[in-house]
């Protein structure tokens, strides 16, 4: 479904501030794999992401999105392929527009023409999708979405990217911005809408319960590399505890480097 | 003299739902206006000199302001230009293409060709006053380019440009390329800008290549004041605030320039009047927001 081959990004090449993010990645994903991705602060999960949707290009490599190379293709070319949800509840709705206009945007990709879609067939399908989330939004399809709640703004995202039918989807700590509370509905609905439509997914997430519990494959990023990759079986006997004691490997590490560098 | 008042109104309320395009919906400030408005104006006198059918004039206006907004879009587009930056390039230089419009003249009376209006009047003449007649084309013309927006604006297309205003990620997520739309949107707006132009000039009976002077400003003092006559977030009622707006910024110049001398005003005075309509407005959104928040 998606593959990286050698795939290497530095920012700033050529300038002092020259940082290799990405290296010389190799990462094959199936179709149906649910992978959760793992990895400390600015191991570079995001990158990977802006990578795969192509927001940003690498300086090296080729990425192939089912089977046909997009390397170099803007993000709006792929976009029919990927649904991607950020961390920002703001980041996926237009807060001035109604939930029904919201709705209608994104319920199908690629170029609109001036046609009307939005009719009352189509409102009615569209408070039938809402009330999967019960939260009492089908009554509230006329309000600005920013009368919504972060939670509610989320759910709402989650359904719209989900029922847009997206071939791949990404999700970076999609509810690390909500309350506990919130963050347990919306990954509820997180594994209700992946388990019914068999979506190609990619998380990242920071919570370890969430890692383990959900998806098929586990891939552990560090300084730009997948530095553990648990797959199938592997993956059901992966525990917390035992992942915790890989995180904290390399946590000692750093710390031992930068000991070495310190007293070198 | 009322009237007056109203035909003004409606004829420079073309223009702020332009305006309101470009700066409410698309969330791109858009100068080129300064130089379309008199483009749609000496476009419509060059036709109306050269003999051609006014409907057919009107038209080409229309055209010629798509393509000036074109021109702010693709520049900010390719070059990665501040949308301001495009905006007043494109109006710098319209100002002298608009003379080569007019044939290296600055102005053009209309006074002895056949107009839009004259043609009407001719029809009108017997039954009801020129005046009349005038406010009720221009009622019919507004409503018709209301209700067309209205339209335009809940098709898949027109939602979109709704979402470039709140969230250029979200169109991009949808596959949708946001320089396109941005071309599309800023030309439509220029397109509306010029058309409120050329009725301007027939209205007044001239063009002049400086009747643009300001014209963003007025319109968007005339967005703003209507923004505060309703609230609502349907369309129609943004669209129909727009041209409210507008008849009540027009009714306030009329005052300053009648009335303006009991104060010691003159008519030089109206720009500094426009532009303190909109503080006064900015700062009322100000303090309403800051209350709105207090609230929740
Ligand atoms: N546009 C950029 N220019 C320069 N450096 C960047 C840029 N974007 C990201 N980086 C750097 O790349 C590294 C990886 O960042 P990235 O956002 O991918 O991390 P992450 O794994 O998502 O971290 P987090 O868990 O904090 O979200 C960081 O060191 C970051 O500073
Ligand atoms: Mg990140």
């Amino acid at each position: 479904m998606i593959r990286l081959e050698k795939v290497q990004k530095t920012f700033g090449l050529g300038t002092a501030g020259e940082k290799t993010v990405i290296r010389n990645l190799d990462f094959e994903v199936e179709k149906g794999d649910f992978i959760t991705v793992v990895g400390s602060n600015g191991a570079g999960k995001t990158t990977l992401f802006n990578l795969i949707s192509g927001s940003i290009f690498p300086t090296q490599g080729k990425i192939l999105i089912k089977g046909k190379e997009v390397t170099r293709d803007p993000e709006y070319k792929r976009a029919k392929a990927i649904g991607r949800i950020f961390q920002d509840p703001l980041a996926g709705t237009a807060s001035n527009m109604t939930l029904e206009d919201n709705m209608m945007i994104t319920s199908n990709k690629g170029f609109k023409w001036p046609k009307i879609s939005l009719t009352r067939t189509m409102r009615q399908s569209f408070q039938e999708q809402v009330k999967q989330l019960e939260m009492g939004l089908e009554s509230r399809l006329k309000e600005n979405v920013n009368t919504l709640s972060g939670g509610q703004r989320q759910a709402l995202t989650l359904l719209m990217t989900v029922t847009s039918n997206p071939d791949i989807l990404l999700l970076d700590e999609h509810t690390a911005a909500l309350d506990p509370r919130n963050a347990e509905l919306v990954m509820a609905l997180t594994k209700r809408f992946i388990n019914e439509k068999g979506l190609t997914t990619l998380m990242v997430t920071h919570n370890m319960n969430h890692a383990i519990e959900f998806g098929n494959r586990l891939i552990m990023m560090d300084q730009g590399e997948i530095i553990i990759d648990v797959k199938q079986e592997a993956k059901k006997q992966l525990t917390k505890k035992r992942l915790i004691e890989m995180f904290s490997e390399i946590k000692k590490r750093d710390f031992e480097n930068d000991e070495v560098l310190l007293t070198s | 003299m009322i009237e007056g008042i109203f035909v003004e109104g409606l004829i420079y309320s073309i223009m702020a739902l332009g305006v309101f395009f470009t700066f409410r919906i698309l969330d791109f400030p858009d100068l080129t206006v300064d130089g379309s408005f008199p483009m749609g104006a000496v476009v419509m006198a060059a036709c109306l000199h050269q003999g051609v059918n006014p409907v057919t004039g009107l038209l080409l206006a229309f055209a010629g302001g798509v393509l000036a907004g074109v021109t702010t879009a693709e520049i900010h587009n390719r070059l990665k230009v501040p949308h301001l930056l495009a905006g007043i390039l494109t109006m710098t230089m319209l100002y002298s293409v608009n003379i080569r419009i007019l044939s290296n003249r600055a102005n053009l009376p209309l006074l002895r060709v056949e107009t839009v209006l004259t043609k009407i009047h001719a029809w009108s003449e017997g039954f009801i006053s020129a005046e009349w007649a005038s406010l009720i084309f221009f009622l019919l013309v507004v409503i018709l380019i209301k209700k067309g927006l209205d339209l335009f604006f809940i098709t898949d297309m027109g939602l979109m440009f709704g979402a470039l205003g709140n969230n250029e990620q979200m169109v991009r997520t949808q596959g949708v390329n946001p320089a396109i739309l941005k071309s599309i949107g800023v030309g439509l707006s220029n397109g509306l800008v010029a058309l409120s132009g050329a009725f301007a000039a027939q209205y007044q009976g001239f063009a002049d290549v400086n009747l643009g002077q300001g014209i963003v400003v007025s319109g968007l003092a005339s967005v703003m004041l209507g923004e505060f006559l309703l609230r609502s977030n349907r369309i129609s009622i943004l669209t129909l605030r727009v041209v409210l707006g507008t008849i009540l910024f027009k009714a306030i110049m009329y005052l300053g320039r009648y009335y303006g001398y009991y104060i010691n005003m003159t008519p030089n005075d109206l720009k500094l009047i426009a532009g303190i309509l909109i503080i006064i407005s900015l700062a009322a959104a100000n303090i309403r927001n800051k209350k709105e928040k207090n609230r929740s």
